[in-house]
């Protein structure tokens, strides 16, 4: 009785609204303001600061300078936030982050490329439904905001999104962390072992591109050039709501 | 806490290790190497909150190994071997720590002096599994890709029946290079490195590198960052407890518990991003102080600890309070008083064990030992006596939530730092992280440039009380001794 009144005390707790913005205090992602102003090569405050040297400042069209941040190697550290003298990096506090190109994840204040995203082959397969085998090489964070995809506020389960304990159910395999060598031959196989069509997300930074990892002996450099990724979630680690979005991506359902 | 290095003669560094064991209150914090032409030892003392480091210069790759008669040097040992090409001549097994795909062409990674002797000789890593044979006896291989959403690492279970004989653990896949990273990169970026060690206990791992940072330059703290950082580690305290004690109810099968467990450490995680930004605490605390202050969002950080005191009582009662619970977790998983002190257990396991040790009692960080609230240790040593513990910790956190947020003073929250750190010293963070002691050991060079970072994550004293305590026990149990343990496997592949 003690634990029905506590149940009925705290109603539905699942969000209706789906992915919705981040409160005020997240840091979320940083973003580069469109058409923002860059004084240019002499000051470099930002790309000197980030620690992951996902920042790059260069020369643009007509004099200008172009700034482009790659959300693929970004940590959210917040740091590009504070030293840019003309204000060109703001906050994104978005959910809806995932894509699935990663030329997508380049922004730049010079008016962007379009990038049509791969439409993924498969998508009326998997629309209804899809069975996720996660693979983690190194990141117990994001890890741990897989799991909590599947709690009460955010039930993965009713998109119809199933994590499943085999490769052989799988339709996904989706990624985390920044993959060093140890964990290369474990991927490779879980990946053999699912079933074609298969899709490969990479979710989180480290993921991605390595993170504060990449480039070191044990070549924790992500899964480029390993697998074929289809979507790519930023973020280190990636809100609940957006490895969501990712997900619900990988399905063609946005 | 300033750190004397004493050095210490090869021949006498196994009599000196085993008469500072002897006394109760003295530790091991770790032992490692520099170059691969010495051993470092860092032994602790409680009682007065020292420590020192012993340095024994090595004049050969083969050394007197140390685990015969310190039994919890063993997985230091391994490592040594693996990373340094150092071998501990007379270990009972000398098992490699990583895999052997994990620094292809890079043999023992950390090691920057040239090979002493016939490099081939013993360096082979030994990946081998201890069989048992025997009719009806049988393995069980697991991992390292787990059934659910957990970190890789390779169990071999070899049972008679359904009663484990013997667990072999196998890590390493997560090895990235950490330790190598961070004496690579500029240190005032080391921060993101040192707190990506394991990063769901990333605001233990950046107060450990800001306190090692900052005990060798001299940097004072200010007072609002000293309460803000005490917040964090107890914030993440808060968070994970509740995070494992949800995990084990969805080891136990009772769904309901752990649905509203999860949905309470949602609530925590709010509670930290309330404070830092991030959900998990990450880049929030810095050498100097913390980055951001959250002003005037302490209020609601103070009505949501209320909040989460408030609707755990039922869930955390009920789990206490059910037969089954107790079926399955009394006189499972036991760990003795004696082998929790051999093995130099930290943390949890520990104090389930009747170890009374806690970092924050003893070692200055964050608030602590002022505010260190009262320490819960059981005697028991099985699941059980873990779980007590750890809902205990979370009452003791949520109220020193509570005390801080009551008792936080205004002013500046960071310092200035000097633009290089003092050459020639060493640093030391020894942090309470929510899996017990976690020490950063920081040595720079002559022009203060960082030239070996060690980490010892508490679980590294950990691993080895799982491989114990689930022998003997029902092959459905072993999730259960597990998530006891709640262990971490990228802080100790690193």
């Amino acid at each position: 009785m003690r634990l029905l009144s506590y149940i009925l005390s705290h109603g539905t707790v699942t969000q209706k609204e789906l992915f919705p913005q981040l409160p005020l205090h997240h840091s979320g992602l940083p973003e580069v303001a469109p058409g923002s102003y860059c004084q240019g090569t002499e000051c470099r405050h930002c790309q000197d600061v980030c620690p992951t040297a996902a920042i790059t400042v260069s020369a643009g069209d007509n004099g200008t300078y172009q700034v482009s941040l790659d959300l693929g190697r970004c940590i959210s550290c917040g740091l590009c936030l504070n030293q840019c003298p003309e204000n060109v990096f703001v906050r994104n506090l978005s959910t809806a982050t995932a894509v699935r190109n990663r030329q997508a994840l380049m922004l730049s204040n010079q008016p962007p490329v379009t990038h049509v995203g791969k439409q993924p082959e498969q998508a009326n397969i998997f629309r209804r439904s899809l069975f996720v085998r996660v693979v983690s090489t190194g990141c117990s964070a994001c890890d741990s905001e897989v799991a909590t995809t599947g709690n009460p506020v955010f039930d993965l389960e009713r998109f119809g999104i199933h994590v499943v304990a085999t490769p052989r159910a799988a339709d996904a395999i989706l990624v985390t962390g920044p993959l060093g060598l140890g964990m290369q031959d474990a991927l490779r196989r879980t990946y053999e072992a699912a079933a074609e069509p298969r899709l490969v997300i990479a979710a989180g930074t480290d993921a991605i591109s390595g993170g504060v990892h990449a480039g070191g002996y044990a070549a924790a450099n992500g899964l480029a050039g390993l697998l074929p990724v289809d979507v790519y979630i930023p973020g280190c680690p990636p809100h609940p709501w957006s490895i969501i979005h990712g997900l619900m991506l990988a399905m063609g359902r946005i | 806490m300033k750190i004397s290095l004493v050095p210490v003669p090869q021949a006498q560094l196994s009599d000196n290790l085993v008469d500072w064991l002897h006394v109760e209150d003295r530790r091991l914090g770790l032992i490692s190497s520099l170059d691969g032409g010495q051993l470092v030892t860092l032994v602790l003392d409680c009682t007065d909150a020292s420590a020192q480091c012993w340095l024994t210069p090595l004049d050969s790759d083969v050394y007197h190994s140390l685990t015969p008669s310190v039994p919890q040097a063993h997985w230091f040992e391994r490592a040594l071997n693996d990373l340094f090409g150092i071998r501990a001549a007379g270990h009972p097994r000398l098992k490699s720590v990583l895999q052997q795909s994990s620094c292809k062409g890079n043999l023992h990674p950390l090691r920057s002096i040239a090979q002493c002797g016939n490099p081939d000789h013993g360096h082979k890593s030994d990946n081998s599994y201890l069989h048992v044979s025997g009719e009806g006896v049988y393995e069980i291989p697991v991992g390292p890709v787990h059934a659910g959403i957990i970190e890789p690492g390779h169990f071999r279970l070899n049972c008679l029946g359904e009663t484990i004989i013997n667990l072999e653990i196998r890590l390493g896949f997560l090895h990235r290079g950490v330790e190598r990273r961070l004496t690579e990169i500029p240190w005032r970026s080391a921060r993101f490195v040192a707190e990506a060690a394991s990063s769901d206990a990333a605001a233990a791992c950046a107060i450990a590198h800001a306190i090692a940072v900052e005990s060798m330059s001299d940097i004072t703290v200010p007072e609002r960052a000293q309460y803000l950082r005490t917040l964090a580690l107890e914030v993440e305290r808060v968070s994970m407890h509740i995070n494992d004690l949800g995990g084990m109810s969805v080891d136990l099968g009772w769904s309901w518990l752990a649905a509203n467990l999860s949905r309470l450490r949602g609530m925590t995680q709010e509670m930290a991003a309330l404070l830092s930004g991030s959900r998990f605490l990450r880049n929030f605390i810095c050498p100097g102080g913390v980055s951001v202050d959250p002003d005037a969002r302490l209020g609601e950080l103070k009505r949501m600890s209320e909040v989460v005191s408030k609707q755990l009582e039922v869930p955390i009662n009920a789990f206490f309070d059910n037969s089954s619970v107790h079926d399955r977790t009394v006189k499972v998983g036991e760990i003795s008083r004696s082998a929790a002190r051999e093995l130099g257990l930290v943390g949890v396991a520990a104090r389930g064990s009747g170890i009374a040790y806690d970092a924050r009692q003893h070692f200055a960080h964050g608030l602590y030992p002022a505010l260190a609230p009262a320490m819960a240790v059981e005697t028991a040593g099985d699941v059980l006596s873990r779980l007590k513990v750890r809902s205990a910790e979370i009452v003791g956190s949520l109220d020193l939530i509570r005390t801080a947020l009551d008792n936080i003073t205004s002013g500046t929250t960071s310092s200035e730092l000097p633009n290089k750190l003092p050459g020639d010293t060493i640093g030391v963070g020894i942090v309470e992280a929510f899996r017990g002691e976690l020490i950063h050991l920081i040595f720079t060079d002559k022009h203060g440039a960082i030239k070996r970072y060690c980490i010892k994550d508490p679980s590294f004293n950990n691993w080895t009380a799982l491989a114990i305590a689930a022998g003997g026990n029902l092959v459905a149990d072993f999730p259960v001794c597990n998530k006891s343990f709640s262990l971490s496997y990228s802080g100790v592949d690193l």
